[in-house]
């Protein structure tokens, strides 16, 4: 909590959206074991990780064109969850990795869109001690890596050979994202970022 | 491709995703650390530039206030002194021998006044300097401080004598006279040397007395305030100044630059000119 309060405001949102994050995790298990299909609750969390996810570059951009399109992203992402839902992938039916190419494409659009800030006003602090730094290479390795192969998983399953991939790249990926998001959580500091002018 | 081949497939696929990741983000970080290097560079030229400019400034304040003194003294003061001379000889006349030696004792006096304030009106003027020179006005300072018995000045020039310009000579001029202030009133010096170095490539001006000294710390904190001045008047004509001094071991001040180096302030108004 005492670290919380020193948190920026886009680190207090991220920090908010572990937990949030960790629910949906609950409540996809529970899905898996009660209802067998998790993908229904797979949807909700990742339409609401990219909502998060949004917010907070909304507040990281400092172009106002692109803090306008972090900000109507979400609305595009949640309508196109719910057109999907009902007439392209329904939850019972597959995946719905419409939504996975649609929110992993524009995380990764959005983390370039980020690096290149970075570069045209780049801060005294070294690199390593700037928690939008880690923020962004998280995002960007997940969203990277994880784009074709959550879009494929309905191809996978069908081939009945999908797990071992997804179970393969998950088991990469995942402790490495919690790992980044929690170090840029650890550095982030509110003073050091208002002293080099962010 | 059989099932096996297609897992090996998109395993490596994604794998060298991965990599490829990576490799942009180290990329990234050698990019990034350039630019800060860079945009360093650019902030500590652009401080720099700043304060040259401020410098600048101030100098042309200093000047211009000093170059209306001289005109005041000058033009008024030494007017109104010309003419109570005046009134006093032609009073003279009509007194009695007592009265009139008193009054002449006054008119002589006033007389020394007058040529004192004339003296301090030119040193005052930078127009002096950019009439005559450097050396030339120096000389002509040592000579009149010399007379006055404070202190006893020396002065030693070297090498041919060439024109480093009038800014830089009236920089100059100002360090000097900001050492020879500081040697009489806080040094209690009573010898003062000046020495003025004309090298092909390198113009060297030595300023040394034997007064009290002061502790290294001085120059950092605010009584220090006129040494940093000198310091950074020697910047301003991209020069460099080193002040050496030890409490009991008098001062020495030594302005060094490249007398064919630009100016920052080349072909900018002369720092007493009115915009």
């Amino acid at each position: 909590m005492v670290r919380y309060k020193k948190l920026t405001i886009p680190f207090k949102i991220l920090a908010v959206s572990f937990l949030v994050n960790l629910l949906w995790e609950f409540i996809a298990e529970f899905s898996a074991l009660v209802y067998n299909t998790n993908a229904f609750a797979l949807l909700f969390q990742e339409v609401s990780a990219y909502i998060f996810q949004s917010i907070i570059f909304y507040y990281l951009f400092k172009d106002s064109a692109l803090k306008k399109i972090a900000l109507f992203s979400i609305f595009f992402v949640v309508i196109f969850a719910i057109i999907n839902g009902i007439f392209l992938q329904t939850p019972y039916s597959s995946f719905p990795t419409y939504v996975y190419l649609l929110t992993n494409g524009l995380s990764v659009l959005f983390c370039l869109f980020f690096f290149k800030q970075m570069l045209q006003y780049p801060l005294v602090i070294d690199i390593t001690k700037q928690s939008v730094f880690w923020f962004n290479i998280a995002i960007l390795l997940f969203s990277a890596t994880m784009f074709f192969n959550m879009g494929l998983t309905n191809y996978y399953a069908r081939h009945k050979w999908g797990k071992d991939i997804i179970f393969y790249l998950w088991c990469c990926n995942q402790p490495l994202l919690i790992i980044l998001l929690g170090v840029s959580l650890l550095i982030d500091n509110r003073k050091v970022r208002t002293q080099n002018g962010q | 491709m059989g099932n096996d081949e297609e897992i090996r497939f998109a395993v490596l696929s994604a794998t060298l995703l991965f990599a490829a990741v990576i490799g942009f983000i180290i990329y990234f970080v050698i990019l990034y650390r350039n630019r800060q290097v860079k945009n360093k560079q650019e902030q500590d030229e652009r401080e720099i530039a700043f304060r040259q400019e401020l410098l600048q400034t101030q100098i042309e304040i200093q000047e211009q206030t000093l170059e209306y003194i001289s005109k005041e003294i000058h033009d008024n003061i030494t007017q109104v002194l010309s003419f109570v001379k005046l009134s006093l000889a032609s009073v003279s006349n009509t007194l009695e021998d007592s009265k009139k030696a008193k009054i002449n004792e006054s008119r002589e006096l006033v007389a020394q006044t007058i040529t004192d304030l004339r003296d301090l009106s030119k040193s005052l003027s930078f127009e002096h300097i950019a009439q005559i020179g450097l050396v030339k006005t120096i000389e002509k300072e040592v000579e009149k401080i010399n007379k006055s018995d404070f202190i006893k000045i020396s002065l030693l020039t070297e090498g041919q004598i060439y024109s480093l310009g009038e800014q830089r000579e009236l920089v100059l001029f100002r360090i000097y006279q900001e050492a020879i202030n500081n040697a009489l009133k806080y040094a209690g010096a009573k010898h003062f040397k000046i020495s003025l170095q004309y090298q092909a490539d390198l113009f060297n001006l030595t300023l040394e007395d034997d007064g009290a000294g002061f502790s290294p710390d001085l120059l950092n904190n605010k009584n220090g305030s006129g040494l940093r001045n000198m310091e950074n008047r020697a910047v301003l004509i991209g020069g460099k100044a080193i002040i050496d001094s030890k409490p009991g071991n008098g001062c020495r001040i030594n302005v060094s630059l490249n007398p064919f180096k630009q100016l920052y302030t080349d072909g900018g108004p002369h720092p007493n000119s009115f915009s």
